[in-house]
């Protein structure tokens, strides 16, 4: 089975390449067209003119597009991506510091969507044709419209401000220093064997992350509902019935298994929405991560680092994509066996 | 000893105004060890008892009346949780659909394991040498590759025989298969017969086999239930069911399908179709009144007794006797036109698909291989194949919608395979196609008017009014009131629908017909309505069809002369008489044989078919080509 | 009375949904009517009153004011002006390329589908959020930018899911018939093709519309929408952020109109797709 999912999950890898290839293209078509001026920018005010003509010659801005794109792909492919006008700092430094972070957040906040959604998909589908599914349809959908970052910001109002139960700024209490490790903070808590600092981050981590999984449940439980009902139509299941399995063991042992195929795939796009999402939850939540990153680098036109940022956000969402996908082609034999 | 008895069952619905019969004064019983045939064309209530019997009903449904008694306990009344325990274990089911029937993401393994495990086989390892054996009893070959194997690796006949080993696994005491051949090839279909007989043989198994074919239960049953409406219209012995038939239905059904043999004769076409749930309510009396051609006002003062006509046999009807002297209409010298010059001239057509994606894309897969043939003015040609045949693909080349590989074709004197405009329009003047499956071909959301007349609106300027006058003596001409015009394709019946649109085809007048499977998925007395009127406008109009089919008897039928297509070629062909009395290809003499004869009574014997336990993958490609 | 509505005006939740939004739009529409203050007249000794209700609360200002003594109430309707243009425009705009490109993908096939769908993956491995900020860095704020970032990044949602409905109503016989008695390429997809999918097409508006309103919010949140004069809700929310612990209701108001206003989109989305019958197969259900 490994050996039939391995070709197609190497092509996959090989079209997001691709793809990301074709992103960084794109990103920086956007960026040049920018009004603003990176090398004034770069510059202190009493700058002279020529002082911004032979900045912006170092920086090969006088070239065409095409080349300047050229000259940056190959830097990058060396591992330069060069430095933040603004923080004065390696660019590639500055991601590594703080992905981890948002990576972190966000692997927290699709288990708690993947098990609401998949806890309330099953009760919708319970529910379907009670008198209860009205109500539970309509709480459905008024979960659906709100999203993360209306979460995040009720969450401090009440679990914050008006009981005081969980911090709701940064990664950890003021007075704990972060542990030198991966990045990922409670990995590396428990790896120098602090508890404490291990908690903190914990309890620093439920509003965030609980806001973003909860934004993204309603979606997954609705398509695993219907994708039940579907499944429930075929003529498979009223076999099993015929064959006298339990209602149980129909559940379990044959509907889930189609119904979350669909919902899988679903997740898939979720998942990249999703990692997409901790950017408005970590300036809301004053979150050291790549979301924060981006917004101070947007506020500073800092162009290096606003390019470094999205291909970084691109590039885990296409590992999301191909996790999810490939996970689809292990539980999918018509995929798997084409 | 009884295995199942009805006795004055009775099925209700709960419909938004009172509930309405689905099944009433049901009688019967199924000795051990026989078959019982429930026959009856769709909405007669057959399937309604499959379900009645594991009491999976639809929402609404519920047993209202009478007992059904299995083995001596009330199968409605016991508690539902021994009903579940007898379920696959002393009552097996078989279905219409086999693809559909196993679970798309488990191995065959995985769900006969299952439900071996269920019935209590105790060890991982003897599950799968019982398994083993299981599949060997079915005539499966490769039993161990088979088990790692997904449902749609496998043919339909491969998956039924599945199902069967699965349904025979507990030795059950009774067997109910629900149109088990209907989704299948005719070849594979003899074939899945008599393994349900072997089967049953071994085992001692009473069956109750539903089926719409008649012809098919009289071979396979011991005794025959028809049923009209939801309630029986005749019940007895096969054999004296099928050559006397009491009951005015029976013999109308009987008569509404072709033969298969001796003398071409019309076909009895019975008027509108089985009142649908609603409508039973209205009527009065005899549920069959308003159809009866022998008719007379005391049927309808009151549901007809059930009256004794023979030996075991009984009829609800008031005229039994009467039954013998329905005939149908002989059919005229004039219902064979003679052929004129040649229209369609097919010379080595030839496509190629290429499939699979990526990896594999360049996989090519012929599905047509050099097929030539020629059409004469007024001549009906039939196309007989089973699926992945290439048949399908014949006809839409010939219509334009697919270019073929190589080859020509020239109509009317004209080449026109090369796809330029002129000959786009050249073809469309001439050649029509009528889709097979009118749900799919009618657009919901247009008027039967509107569908009618396209052709007039693709070529513009008529004005709404000419083409309502159009539509309307179009409908006339096929048979449906013209405030048909006005209504949507939902608001008709399925034989009505394909009217529509066998008239959309007919609007621009064409000389050539393409008619895809049209009347397959039809009962039997639409699809006899349909037949008729296809003899009654070639009569009028004058027009060549080229006639797809799995039919035999259809096709032979309606066609002056066939081609058996296998694997993409043309096997045999010539006139329909001579290949029906002489086939000389051993694939038609294959596909003769898989016919039920006419005469219960002359041996049926089917030959095996070597595709079906091969099942190449290209072949099954095809079906969704 | 009931008989002679069409189907979809019967279903409680399109009537709820439709309710919402007509409320929504009146205030848009009429904000200077409505509105009991000037949105932008400061009353800097009044700053952060509760609503009415709250202890403290004055009549004049029924649901409070800001850190610069602004009429919360008034502030909230004409926000629903930069909520509704955005909802509107943005909606459209998406629609109409995504939708284009999802006819001519769906019908066509073969090679421009596969291009259209490579386009697709391309904007699928950006997460929204993300893409209309880098867009807003590369076309400037300003609520048209707004607007026309929205548009750049949701096209995909229509097209995707518009796509494998086309794909299915292509296949249909009825098209190919429609191309046998010589209707032309133009002619079968806006005549049985289009009206096909229309009522997905009008489900997927209602739900971007709600999309956009967040998308909206969130931009102004980080302050790259309208410019700071003209109120809007996600600025209201950026502003009672940083007076969290003087006026939490300074927050809760915008926090709740926005989820009124998509409440609301999305209940008519979900009302209209379940009485104009549009069959969402699970991947389309985004
Ligand atoms: S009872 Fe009358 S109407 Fe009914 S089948 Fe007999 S003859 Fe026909």
């Amino acid at each position: 089975m490994i050996a039939t999912v391995f070709p197609l999950v190497g092509r996959r890898l090989l079209s997001s390449v691709a793809i990301l290839l074709i992103v960084s293209m794109l990103l920086f078509v956007v960026l040049h067209v920018l009004p603003v001026d990176p090398a004034a920018m770069s510059l202190p005010p009493t700058a002279t003119l020529a002082d911004i003509e032979a900045m912006r010659r170092e920086m090969g801005l006088d070239q065409p597009l095409p080349n300047q794109y050229m000259i940056w792909l190959a830097k990058v492919i060396q591992g330069d991506f060069g430095a933040s006008i603004h923080f004065r700092r390696g660019v590639l430094g500055l991601v590594a510091d703080t992905l981890p972070a948002t990576v972190e957040l966000a692997v927290l906040a699709m288990m708690i969507a993947s098990a609401l959604g998949i806890v309330g998909g099953l009760v919708l589908f319970h529910v379907r044709g009670s008198r209860k599914e009205p109500v539970v349809d309509f709480g459905s959908i008024m979960l659906l419209s709100i999203p993360e970052f209306l979460w995040s910001l009720f969450f401090i109002l009440i679990f914050g401000v008006a009981l005081h139960w969980l911090p709701f700024t940064g990664r950890l209490d003021p007075d704990l220093r972060v542990p030198a490790g991966t990045g990922f903070l409670l990995f590396d808590a428990l790896m120098a064997g602090r508890l404490d600092i291990f908690f903190s981050a914990a309890r620093h981590m439920i509003l965030p992350s609980f806001a973003l999984g909860i934004a993204f449940s309603p979606t997954i439980m609705r398509v695993l509902r219907s994708s039940l009902i579907d499944v429930y139509q075929e003529d498979y299941i009223h076999l099993a019935r015929l064959r006298g399995l339990s209602e149980r063991r129909i559940l379990l042992g044959h509907a889930l298994k189609n119904a979350i195929l669909p919902t899988l795939s679903l997740m898939g796009v979720q998942f990249g929405f999703l990692f997409g999402g901790t950017l408005l939850v970590e300036v809301i939540y004053s979150y050291p991560g790549l979301g924060n990153l981006m917004v101070d680098a947007v506020r500073n036109a800092d162009l290096p680092i606003i390019q470094a940022v999205g291909l970084a956000y691109c590039a885990v969402v296409l590992i999301i994509n191909t996790v999810v996908d490939s996970l689809y082609m292990v539980l999918n034999p018509k995929l798997r066996l084409r | 000893m009884d295995m199942l008895i009805a006795k004055n069952l009775g099925v209700s619905a709960a419909l938004p105004d009172g509930s309405v019969p689905v099944i009433q004064e049901l009688n019967f019983s199924l000795p051990q060890g026989k078959v019982l045939g429930l026959v009856g064309e769709s909405g007669a209530g057959k399937s309604m008892i499959g379900r009645t019997i594991a009491q999976l009903l639809p929402p609404g449904f519920s047993v209202t009346a009478g007992e059904l008694m299995f083995d001596g306990q009330d199968l409605v009344r016991m508690p539902a949780e021994t009903r579940r325990e007898l379920l696959g274990r002393e009552i097996a089911f078989i279905p219409q659909e086999p693809l559909s029937g196993l679970n798309p993401v488990l191995t065959i393994g995985r769900q006969i394991d299952e439900h071996l495990a269920r019935l209590g086989i105790g060890n991982a390892r003897a599950r799968r040498d019982h398994a083993l054996g299981m599949l060997n009893d079915v005539h499966l070959s490769h039993g161990a590759d088979l088990l790692d194997k997904y449902p749609h690796q496998l043919s339909g006949g491969m998956c039924q025989r599945v199902l069967i080993a699965m349904a025979f696994a507990s030795r059950p005491k009774l067997l109910v298969a629900d149109e088990p051949t209907t989704a299948l090839d005719v070849t594979i279909q003899a074939r899945i017969v008599q393994l349900i007989a072997e089967m049953q043989e071994r085992d001692g198994t009473s069956v109750v086999f539903i089926t719409h074919d008649l012809r098919l239960a009289a071979q396979v049953c011991d005794n025959i239930l028809v049923l009209y409406a939801g309630r029986p219209a005749e019940y007895g012995p096969a054999r004296s069911v099928f050559a006397q038939p009491a009951h005015p239905y029976t013999r109308c059904l009987q008569l509404s399908n072709p033969a298969m043999s001796g003398p071409r004769r019309a076909l009895y076409a019975l008027p509108e179709r089985m009142p649908g749930l609603s409508a039973i309510k209205g009527i009065e009396g005899c549920l069959f009144a308003p159809r009866c051609p022998k008719v007379v006002p005391e049927c309808t003062r009151a549901l007809p007794p059930f009256v004794d006509v023979a030996d075991g046999q009984v009829a609800a009807c008031i005229r039994p006797e009467t039954t013998a002297t329905i005939a149908a209409p002989a059919l005229s010298a004039s219902d064979a036109p003679q052929a004129g010059v040649p229209l369609l001239e097919v010379r080595g057509l030839t496509k190629t698909f290429r499939i699979g994606g990526g990896l594999f894309r360049n996989r090519a897969f012929t599905a047509v291989k050099d097929v030539s043939f020629t059409l004469h003015q007024n001549e009906f040609i039939g196309i007989v194949g089973e699926s992945g045949s290439g048949k399908s693909t014949v006809a839409r080349m010939l219509c334009g919608l697919e270019r073929p590989t190589e080859g020509e074709f020239e109509i009317d004197g004209r080449e026109v395979s090369d796809g330029s405009t002129s000959s786009r329009a050249h073809l469309r003047a001439h050649v029509q196609m009528v889709f097979q499956d009118p749900q799919s071909a009618l657009n919901p959301r247009r008027r039967i008017a509107s569908i009618v007349t396209q052709a007039m609106e693709a070529a513009g300027g008529t004005s709404g009014k000419e083409r309502l006058e159009r539509a309307e003596a179009l409908l006339l001409e096929i048979g449906l009131p013209p405030d048909a015009a006005r209504r949507f394709p939902t608001q008709l019946s399925g034989g009505q629908r394909q009217r529509v649109n066998i008239a959309r085809a007919l609007c621009v007048a064409p000389n050539i017909l393409i008619a895809d499977e049209i009347v397959s998925g039809l009962d039997v007395s639409v699809q006899a309505q349909l037949l008729n009127l296809l003899m009654q406008l070639r009569r009028k109009r004058g027009f060549s069809m080229l006639f797809i089919s799995h039919d035999l008897s259809v096709v032979r039928y309606l066609c002056d002369r066939m081609l058996v297509m296998y694997r993409g070629e043309v096997v045999e062909s010539g006139p329909t008489d001579r290949i029906f009395a002489a086939p000389s290809h051993p694939y038609t003499r294959t596909l003769l044989a898989a016919v039920p004869p006419d005469d219960p009574s002359a041996v049926w014997s089917p030959q095996p078919l070597e595709t079906d336990v091969v099942a190449p993958a290209d072949m099954l490609q095809e079906a969704n080509v | 009375m009931m008989r002679i509505l069409p189907p979809w005006l019967r279903s409680a939740r399109v009537l709820g949904g439709l309710t919402i939004v007509v409320i929504i739009s009146l205030c848009a529409v009429f904000a200077p009517l409505l509105a009991p203050h000037d949105p932008n007249e400061q009353d800097l000794i009044a700053t952060f009153l509760p609503p009415v209700w709250a202890k403290g609360g004055q009549a004049a200002y029924l649901l409070g004011t800001d850190s610069l003594g602004r009429d919360v109430l008034s502030r909230l309707i004409y926000g629903a002006r930069v909520a509704m243009m955005v909802a509107v425009l943005a909606s459209f705009g998406a629609m109409m390329i995504g939708g284009t490109l999802a006819y001519i993908a769906g019908y066509f096939g073969g090679r421009i589908d596969s291009l259209i769908g490579r386009a697709v993956d391309v904007w699928m491995s950006f997460p929204p959020v993300i893409m209309s900020l880098i867009l807003m860095v590369g076309l400037g704020v300003g609520l048209r930018n707004v607007i026309l970032a929205i548009i750049l990044v949701d096209w995909t949602r229509f097209c995707r899911v518009l796509r494998s409905e086309v794909l299915v109503v292509a296949r249909k016989d009825y098209v190919a018939a429609a191309r046998l008695v010589g209707f032309s390429h133009w002619r079968t997809v806006t005549r049985e093709i289009v009206p096909a999918t229309l009522p997905l097409l009008i489900t997927l508006v209602s739900l971007e519309m709600g999309i956009a309103v967040i998308v909206e919010a969130i931009l102004s949140f980080v302050g790259m929408s309208v410019s700071s004069n003209t109120p809007a809700w996600g600025q209201m929310i950026a502003d009672a952020r940083q007076y969290i612990y003087d006026s939490p209701w300074n927050l809760l108001f915008p926090i709740l109109a926005i989820f009124f206003a998509v409440f609301g989109f999305n209940l008519l989305g979900d009302g209209l797709r379940r009485t104009l019958d549009v069959r969402l197969t699970a991947t389309q259900r985004v």
